[in-house]
């Protein structure tokens, strides 16, 4: 079920409506576990048992760990959770993937063996959901945490609606101690929820796809040299959209959660105005960011090994967090670019001493400028089919094809344009406040002015809008 | 270190919440109206959208025994599915699809081990042979939908019906806001390959997806000339890619072409060993255009050979005189009152070359 349809409108409608008009919590607990799993279950309501199965065995495995008492034991329990999570992350999502290279792999040793196809459906959101329920034993494992006696709670965590495809990644750390007091309904978090879910449809329905998508799709999808102009602006749309497609979702999740009395951490905060990529990073999809820093980074080492071991360690991260997004090699791609943009910096941050001028603002958005430039080439691989595509891209972006192609329109490029520059002036005069407080700051027409403008926009875009992009991941 | 047990709370922005949202509620509330009155004023009517959706609805409706049509917009047009009923003793499916190529359509129903019913495919040549982009992927993108379409997708369409029915500025295609943002007359640079623009809206269409041509376009005037002038570039091939050497581009089109041929025989061979029927209608073309198609699509290398090699009868208009003499206001399409008459004259044609013999019901 999507934010941007008809369905979830209705489904939205009734589950709130039931939600708020129950006096029971365990009621309205039980409410929002049935709606969560008809949500998840509208595409394809076999998957609805797999993602039981995983947060069950989760939560079994949590109630083991609780109960042990060495280090040792707990860390069975956990290696069980790690290993039956990532399996099924593995099979289905990556299952082919690896078949292919081990094929890749014979064939260079001159073994000719074609691996069967395995015909599976990728269930939606299962990187997220994943990651949700992991997060549970790790935290358990790490001592942060006790486990949770309710199967109930711990399977509503994991499946809240809101978060459930495509993110926050909540951990259930964050949530569970939200499911032991109801919440009391407060009308200006029920209005401000609604508001932030204007404000994710926006961004997703009318900037995502109905702006910036069509420049990106038609130069990414072109199989021959394109001139410079093209190059950037499908690169530069297709950062515009895959900001706007995700911010956008885990805003309206945000929002629907704060209807129905929850709280969810940010997932961005302005990253197009980030200075340097460790600032990226604190910025772009901070619960994935996160995650990986506290599940893997710091296991590794983090950078109490020195800087060399540091340097590495951000590499490995960055190579799982590209896998993460999806099984192909140009994800890896970029994973491994952010990794050794973060390394380059971490270098450059331990042989320049600071100093005063390096904070004037010229230097900052120069900084800036370029981190926002580093971003754009290592987008080229995330969106690209294959490294065909992505060299020939970024050929086109320095202008090294001698007979290049024109495909864009005047007035899809002066959108693009549009955009970016109102994309990238939002971040620059937000970067250092939140969104609440810019909203507390400003007049009451001009909050309800930009409301109507968002509502009146989507209305007007209409039946015209896709997928969300990260579904896929 | 993240806290993994936290009591995070949201700060909630100091508002007048309740006022506020009264005062947007209603504002919306009057933009839409203001919205409404106009397209209306425009000419715009409430109309059904043609999306994949409806089209699986359609695709649902596809029993054994079924008559379907599959192709381009004319046959959408130009078929009174009232008048085939009549003549046919069957209500038709109607699947044909605006701008789209039949063969995927023609190729799901061939691969439906349950039909074995009579299919209706409209030729024209440039879209049948397609042999990639936009006409292709429509109707793959239908065939899909209709394969994979969640319950979440289904009741969304279920609930547009209604709204589609009753606000005209629900239509898509047209006023949506990248369609208006399209038609700001902005000037390309002269070596851009930009895809010609879509034709203007210039039809209804109802649940059972029977297009009907907007009176506005039936007469001569800006709509009608809008929709002619589309057709054009629409139907001239785009030049060969630059990055491919001309040679080798125009083999592999020859080649599609020819897998094509092969393949729609496959399909027909298909259908018909389950006992299915299947003919080729080529509808009424005029003007321009038909100059246009016959230049670039000769009859004798497109529906000659097709006919031929597939052993499917074949209803070309122009062989008939009584279905040649209609004029299609547009130059692609008959008008809501000329498509009953066209549909009633082509039935006994259908009927032979469907070989059916018994009575039409009266």
């Amino acid at each position: 079920m999507l934010f941007n349809s008809l369905t979830f409108i209705a489904f939205f409608a009734i589950v709130l409506s039931l939600y708020w008009s129950m006096r029971s919590w365990n009621g309205r607990k039980n409410l929002l576990l049935v709606a969560s799993y008809l949500f998840y279950g509208a595409w394809n309501p076999p998957f609805a048992a797999l993602l039981f199965s995983t947060t069950a065995l989760d939560f079994y495995l949590g109630r083991k760990m609780g109960r042990v008492k060495t280090p040792a034991e707990r860390r069975v329990w956990l290696w069980i959770s790690v290993a039956v999570n990532l399996s099924m992350l593995g099979f289905f999502k990556y299952g082919n993937f690896l078949l292919e290279n081990f094929q890749w792999v014979l064939a260079r040793g001159g073994i000719q063996y074609k691996p069967p196809h395995l015909d599976v459906f990728l269930p939606i959101g299962i990187s997220f959901y994943t990651f949700h329920s992991l997060s549970y034993t790790l935290d358990i494992y790490r001592g942060v945490m006790q486990p949770t006696r309710s199967l109930r709670d711990f399977t509503l965590a994991v499946s809240f609606f809101p978060q459930l495809v495509a993110g926050p990644i909540v951990r259930a750390g964050d949530f569970l101690p939200q499911l032991e007091k109801p919440p009391q309904p407060q009308t200006g978090r029920f209005l401000w929820g609604l508001l932030l879910m204007t404000l994710g449809l926006f961004e997703k329905v009318v900037l995502a796809d109905s702006l910036l998508s069509g420049s990106a799709d038609r130069v990414f999808g072109y199989r021959g040299p394109l001139m410079a102009l093209d190059s950037w602006t499908g690169v530069v749309a297709f950062a515009g959209q895959i900001f706007c497609d995700f911010a956008g979702y885990s805003t309206c999740a945000i929002g629907a959660a704060l209807c129905l009395g929850f709280h969810l951490k940010d997932n961005f905060r302005f990253p197009y105005a980030a200075i340097g990529f460790s600032d990226f990073w604190r910025r772009w999809h901070i619960s994935l960011s996160t995650f990986l820093r506290d599940y893997l980074y710091i296991p590794l080492g983090g950078n109490r090994r020195g800087p060399a071991r540091a340097m590495i360690n951000l590499i490995i991260v960055m190579f799982i967090g590209g896998l993460w997004h999806g099984a192909a090699w140009t994800f890896v791609a970029w994973g491994l670019l952010h990794g050794s943009y973060l390394a380059i910096e971490r270098l450059i941050k331990a042989v320049v001493r600071p100093a005063p001028w390096m904070n004037s603002f010229g230097i900052q958005l120069l900084i800036g400028a370029i981190t926002y430039f580093a971003v754009l080439v290592a987008w080229v691989y995330f969106r690209a089919s294959d490294f065909g595509t992505a060299s020939r891209l970024i050929g086109g972006m320095f202008g090294a094809h001698s007979r290049p192609d024109a495909i864009l329109s005047t007035r899809e490029i002066l959108q693009v344009a549009l955009v970016t520059i109102g994309l990238l002036i939002a971040h620059w005069s937000m970067r250092e406040t939140s969104i609440e407080a810019v909203v507390q700051r400003l007049p009451r027409w001009v909050v309800g002015g930009a409301w109507f403008l968002m509502a009146g926009a989507i209305i007007l875009t209409q039946g015209s809008s896709n997928a969300f992009i990260y579904f896929q991941f | 270190m993240h806290s993994s047990t936290s009591n995070f709370n949201r700060p909630i922005p100091r508002q007048p919440w309740r006022g506020m949202t009264v005062a947007v509620a209603v504002g919306i509330l009057i933009a839409v109206t203001c919205w409404e009155v106009y397209c209306r004023s425009l000419g715009y009517e409430p109309t059904l959208n043609d999306t994949s959706d409806l089209w699986t609805e359609a695709r649902r409706r596809v029993q054994p025994e079924s008559i379907v049509i599959v192709g381009d917009s004319r046959p959408w047009f130009d078929l009174d599915l009232d008048e085939l009923e009549r003549g046919l003793m069957k209500r038709p499916v109607q699947l044909a699809q605006a701008g789209s190529c039949a063969f995927p359509v023609l190729e799901d129903l061939a691969n439906d081990q349950q039909f074995h019913g009579t299919i209706i495919c409209s030729i024209v040549p440039r879209l049948f042979f397609a042999p990639a982009g936009p006409p292709l992927e429509e109707s793959q993108k239908a065939v899909q939908r209709y394969h994979g379409q969640t319950w979440a997708q289904r009741v969304s369409h279920e609930l547009s019906v209604p709204l589609e029915r009753s606000f005209a500025f629900l239509k898509q295609q047209e006023l949506t806001l990248p369609d208006l943002l399209n038609d700001i007359p902005i000037p390309n640079r002269p070596y851009a390959q930009v895809p010609p623009p879509l034709p203007p809206y210039f039809c209804s269409v109802d649940r059972e997806r029977r297009a009907r041509m907007v009176e506005q376009c039936v007469r001569p005037g800006r709509l009608q000339t809008r929709v002619k002038n589309g057709w054009a570039a629409l139907f001239t091939p785009p030049p060969p890619p630059t990055y491919v050497p001309t040679a080798a581009f125009v083999a592999k089109m020859q080649k599609a072409v020819a897998d094509r041929f092969r393949n729609t025989g496959i399909c027909v061979d298909k259908l018909r060993a389950r006992g299915g029927k299947i003919v080729f209608v080529r509808f009424p073309v005029t003007g321009q255009l038909k100059k246009l198609e016959d230049e670039q699509t000769p009859r004798a290398q497109t529906w000659e050979p097709l006919v031929q090699q597939t052993h499917v009868p074949g209803i070309y208009f122009e062989d008939f005189p009584d279905l040649a003499s209609f004029d299609c206001p547009e130059w692609s399409h008959l008008s809501a009152g000329d498509s009953v008459e066209f549909t009633k004259r082509l039935v006994p044609h259908l009927r032979q070359a469907l070989q059916i013999n018994s009575v039409a019901v009266k």
